[in-house]
């Protein structure tokens, strides 16, 4: 237990030392994981623990992200947590609305489904010139400063602010995501993905604690777009809503470990990673990770999370091994 | 009293007609055996009683109100609970968190996410009382999946009576188990089920001599004959139609 906090206490200091240490290029890259890991996070609540496997997440964050700057355009004087914690809520309700049809429907029908909403909202937001600007997005409104007015206010255009705004933010959903699956519901939540016709017969409703799921997944997934909002200062549907911006999450998790909650956030920044050394070879970007990917599939079945605990494992399991013989010798 | 009661029930599959104008009463405290060849609609009789499917005809009374046609929550809180044929439990959870979700149940913890599931401790202690109970304690941390086959059936009836039902319905609690399984989880079912009402299909007929107080024998989607063990055991048209049956005849 001692050690535990140790360690947490080492990354806490490590995160906040980070923007510090580091320049802007590599602070940015954090607000990027950060964003990326909320996401992924908030999608594995439905893969991992609800064993529902959606193909278009990116509908909550691109509702989140255009909420953001919806709200941050055209309401002047809104305060900036309360814009983002409201499109967060908005990206929720339109889990909420869709909910009634999602419930009903599970494997490949259930990603079917949300496949489709997701290019449903890609359109609508394509051809809604007048609200979405439609191909060329929204931009250049003026962030107002985080804060309370008259106590406290905060210039979150700067690198290592947003830095601070945007992983703080992603480690407070992360961790409330986190002592969701915690709590009784949780349990509720992966006993479905275990076996939902069991929760049924014990006298639980599997249809409503799914409904609160997809609003809980469809809040964070929200907020994270509501973050990249902010940080771009743009919003365009080929960069909230495209059926890529819902794989990328998806990736994150088989990469990082399917099944683990914080795998998604170590697959997250393996992606970047990957990313930003793929980007001196634009053409062959997409081979590489394409390659990549292969190879963690063929090698790394559940992702580098799994894969590091198996070998762990089988390195003790040697060690031990060893030491038995040597004191038999 | 009839704690449950059916009247006129029918069903079919898509034309396919499996019950015929059933009229099963269970009495309050009596343990009650369904029985009948296979194909004669008791797993579907027990699926339209506890909400899997909704009757094409008829009603289902239970505790006095007509049920006919609630989702399985709804019955479940109403306090009926039941088995399955095909063993049915949360197979990657631990034999402890299998319990847990029914004790949760009873208790009315399901929309709670403000508090961890392990800081339930009246929830932990009673769950430990029902491990203990089905003598399943030194397989707390056990998954399921990793449970003998007996073991296993053990949880599957242990699930359904974890919710301390007023009526518990068993569907082949001793399907596929050796003669020593069956005979361990013959004494676990009189035991748990002692003092509460419990309808059961069965196909072993020492079990079901040896746990009912009235059998119900059902024939092609109807009931032949509804009465104590003895009358059950001297009735002609059972014997009829049973003729043949090995299983039956030997006991008979």
């Amino acid at each position: 237990m001692k050690r535990h906090h140790l360690w947490l206490a080492a990354a806490l200091a490590a995160l906040v030392a980070f923007p510090f240490i580091f320049g802007t290029l590599h602070t940015n890259l954090m607000v990027r994981l950060a964003i990326e890991a909320l996401f992924a996070v908030s999608l594995n609540l439905l893969l991992s623990f609800t064993g529902l496997l959606s193909f278009g997440h990116a509908l909550y964050f691109g509702v989140g992200a255009y909420a953001t700057a919806l709200l941050l355009t055209h309401l002047e004087g809104i305060p900036l947590l309360a814009a983002v914690l409201l499109s967060g809520m908005v990206a929720a309700l339109t889990a909420l609305v869709l909910s009634p049809l999602l419930v009903r429907v599970r494997a490949t029908a259930f990603a079917m489904l949300t496949l489709a909403f997701g290019q449903l909202m890609f359109v609508l937001c394509s051809k809604f010139r007048e609200v979405t600007g439609g191909e060329d997005g929204i931009m250049g409104w003026t962030t107002p400063p985080l804060g309370i007015p008259g106590l406290f206010s905060l210039d979150i255009t700067s690198p290592v602010n947003i830095y601070f705004f945007a992983v703080g933010l992603a480690c407070l959903g992360i961790l409330a995501m986190w002592f969701f699956t915690k709590t009784p519901m949780g349990s509720v939540m992966i006993s479905i993905r275990d076996n939902q016709k069991r929760v049924d017969y014990l006298g639980y409703r599997v249809v409503l604690t799914k409904a609160v799921i997809f609003c809980l997944s469809g809040f964070f997934a929200g907020l994270a777009g509501a973050i990249y909002a902010v940080f771009n200062n743009l919003v365009s549907v080929g960069g909230v809503l495209h059926v890529m911006v819902s794989f990328q999450p998806l990736m994150a998790i088989l990469v990082g470990g399917i099944g683990s909650f914080f795998g998604p956030i170590l697959g997250s920044g393996l992606l970047l990673l990957l990313e930003e050394v793929t980007q001196a070879y634009p053409e062959m970007a997409q081979l590489i990770s394409g390659v990549i990917f292969i190879l963690v599939v063929m090698f790394l079945p559940g992702g580098v999370i799994w894969s590091w605990a198996r070998a762990r494992a089988w390195w003790q399991k040697r060690s031990y091994l060893r030491k038995s013989r040597e004191g038999m010798a | 009293m009839n704690i449950l009661e059916t009247r006129g029930l029918s069903h079919d599959f898509k034309g396919l007609r499996v019950l015929f104008d059933v009229g099963l009463t269970v009495r309050q405290g009596e343990h009650h055996a369904i029985i009948g060849p296979n194909g004669a609609g008791k797993t579907t009789l027990f699926n339209v009683i506890t909400g899997t499917y909704r009757p094409s005809g008829g009603q289902v009374i239970f505790k006095g109100q007509d049920v006919t046609g609630l989702a399985p929550y709804q019955l479940a809180r109403r306090g009926l609970g039941r088995s399955f044929q095909i063993t049915s439990t949360f197979e990657k959870q631990t034999v402890f968190q299998n319990i847990r979700m029914g004790v949760m149940s009873r208790r009315g913890i399901r929309f709670d996410f403000w508090r961890r599931v392990e800081s339930l401790c009246p929830v932990a202690q009673e769950t430990e009382e029902i491990l203990s109970s089905i003598g399943l304690l030194a397989e707390r941390e056990v998954l399921a999946c990793a449970l003998s086959y007996g073991k296993h059936r053990a949880l599957e009836v242990s699930m359904a009576l974890s919710t301390n039902p007023d009526l518990v319905m068993l569907d082949e609690p001793t399907a596929g188990m050796s003669k020593e399984e069956t005979h361990a989880t013959v004494e676990l079912i009189r035991r748990l089920t002692s003092g509460k009402t419990m309808v059961i299909v069965e196909h072993d007929m020492d079990v079901v001599f040896s746990l009912a107080d009235r059998i119900t024998v059902l024939y092609y989607g109807s009931i032949l004959a509804s009465g104590p063990p003895e009358e059950i055991r001297h009735n002609q048209a059972v014997k009829d139609a049973y003729l043949g049956d090995m299983e039956f005849s030997h006991v008979l």
